[in-house]
């Protein structure tokens, strides 16, 4: 309910897009950490309040990994705004990140 | 736990083999490829066998750290980790969580839902999860002031702390979302025998009585501009949510205002594109203009919580 984002004609175009992502981990494996790490430095710095992250932990539920297609862990998805984005692996790469996420690497 | 989750005492070869399987299935090329040759991959999921295969040194990297918790003691590590859990349980050693659990209901709060009446009995406790409540003293008739505002840091139902079964204000849900509840006998039960339990409502006891000091401080001093947006920001660090619904009521209530004063201060905000609002929703727009369009208050109450 509070991710509805209700536009009114007296709210400023725009400012209520709100990046959605689902990031997928092995538990506390490194590359899971390591990426977790960098996605939360990156949303803090680009999407400070536009965005929902929510992480799921294969190994707790491997049949929703199965369900939703992934293939190999860490696994980053961009549902929303379209189109759907993927990226694989630890997440070090910001500019390959934030050209998914439909960001600008050289615009905060 | 799954019953799937892979078995760290495979025998390596066959686990190898399993893993080298998964790995053929993934597409010629891809981007999986190419990140399992980076060394970037933890595991592959093996939709042959519905299983996940962890590659082995991220199998060996979970097994150090989950025998390096163990070595630390049972009692130091969190029973619940993550943004969504409630401070005053997270806090608790897991062995203590665990017992308090039974005794936890999960609940799912409406916004304006009365949890306690002021003066009547505590039926229930409410460990906040990403709900937002507000504490509300009459004033006259049935006119109330906002006095307290509980999120994920505290407890709904503090009076059983200090031993007074009573509430002493109403407790109403500002903002809609999860909590744990426990029956107040069995939470006099638990706390009386659960040290930690009590160290840490102690600890919250006083962020709580630090909290109204520095809003009634706030109040007599600043504009009313930064008074809504403290309150804004604080409710929306609660809920995690940008969009706030709220009535003009509460917020004159709270902020000791006349609602003309109110429309014309969220009118200044708006004009700033810091808020937008229409029909009972306030939303953020620009949270760091809002940050520093708020009093210190803010900062200093948010750090209150570290304490």
């Amino acid at each position: 309910m509070r991710q509805r984002s209700a536009k009114s004609k007296s709210q400023p175009a725009g400012f209520t897009t709100v990046v959605v992502l689902r990031l997928y981990v092995a538990g506390g494996a490194p590359n899971s950490m390591l990426a977790i790490a960098n996605l939360e430095s990156i949303c803090a710095e680009y999407l400070k309040d536009g965005h929902r992250l929510e992480v799921v932990d294969v190994l707790e539920d491997p049949h929703r990994a199965m369900a939703e297609g992934v293939l190999v862990t860490p696994s980053l998805t961009k549902l929303s705004p379209q189109p759907v984005a993927k990226v694989v692996g630890n997440l070090s790469d910001r500019r390959r990140v934030l050209l998914a996420l439909g960001l600008k690497p050289d615009v905060a | 736990m799954s019953r799937d989750r892979p078995r760290p005492d495979g025998g390596a070869g066959r686990a190898s083999a399993r893993l080298q399987n998964a790995l053929r299935q993934l597409p010629e090329g891809g981007i999986e490829r190419q990140a399992v040759d980076a060394g970037e991959i933890d595991a592959v999921v093996d939709y042959a066998n519905s299983n996940i295969i962890m590659f082995p040194f991220a199998r060996r990297a979970l097994r150090d750290t989950a025998k390096g918790a163990a070595a630390a003691g049972a009692n130091r590590q969190p029973a619940l980790q993550g943004p969504v859990a409630n401070s005053v349980l997270a806090a608790l050693p897991r062995a203590d969580y665990e017992r308090l659990l039974p005794g936890l209901e999960p609940v799912a709060l409406k916004h304006g839902e009365v949890l306690h009446e002021e003066g009547a009995p505590i039926r229930y406790v409410y460990f906040l999860v990403d709900s937002v409540v507000s504490l509300l003293t009459r004033t006259e008739g049935q006119r109330t002031a906002a006095t307290g505002m509980v999120g994920y840091e505290g407890m709904v139902g503090m009076s059983l702390v200090y031993g007074v079964d009573a509430s002493s204000a109403r407790a109403q849900v500002l903002a809609a979302g999860s909590a744990m509840r426990m029956p107040a006998e069995r939470f006099r039960d638990e706390f009386r025998l659960c040290l930690p339990l009590q160290r840490e409502l102690y600890r919250y006891a006083y962020v709580e009585l630090a909290q109204a000091r520095q809003a009634a401080a706030c109040i007599s001093s600043h504009h009313l501009e930064q008074l809504l947006a403290r309150m804004l920001l604080m409710i929306s660090d609660r809920s995690g949510s940008q969009d706030i619904f709220l009535t003009q009521e509460y917020l004159a209530g709270t902020l000791r205002a006349r609602r003309e004063s109110i429309t014309q201060a969220a009118a200044t905000l708006r004009s700033r594109k810091l808020i937008s609002y229409s029909r009972g929703k306030i939303s953020i727009v620009r949270r760091k203009g809002l940050e520093a369009a708020s009093c210190s208050c803010y900062k200093k109450i948010e750090t209150l919580h570290a304490v």
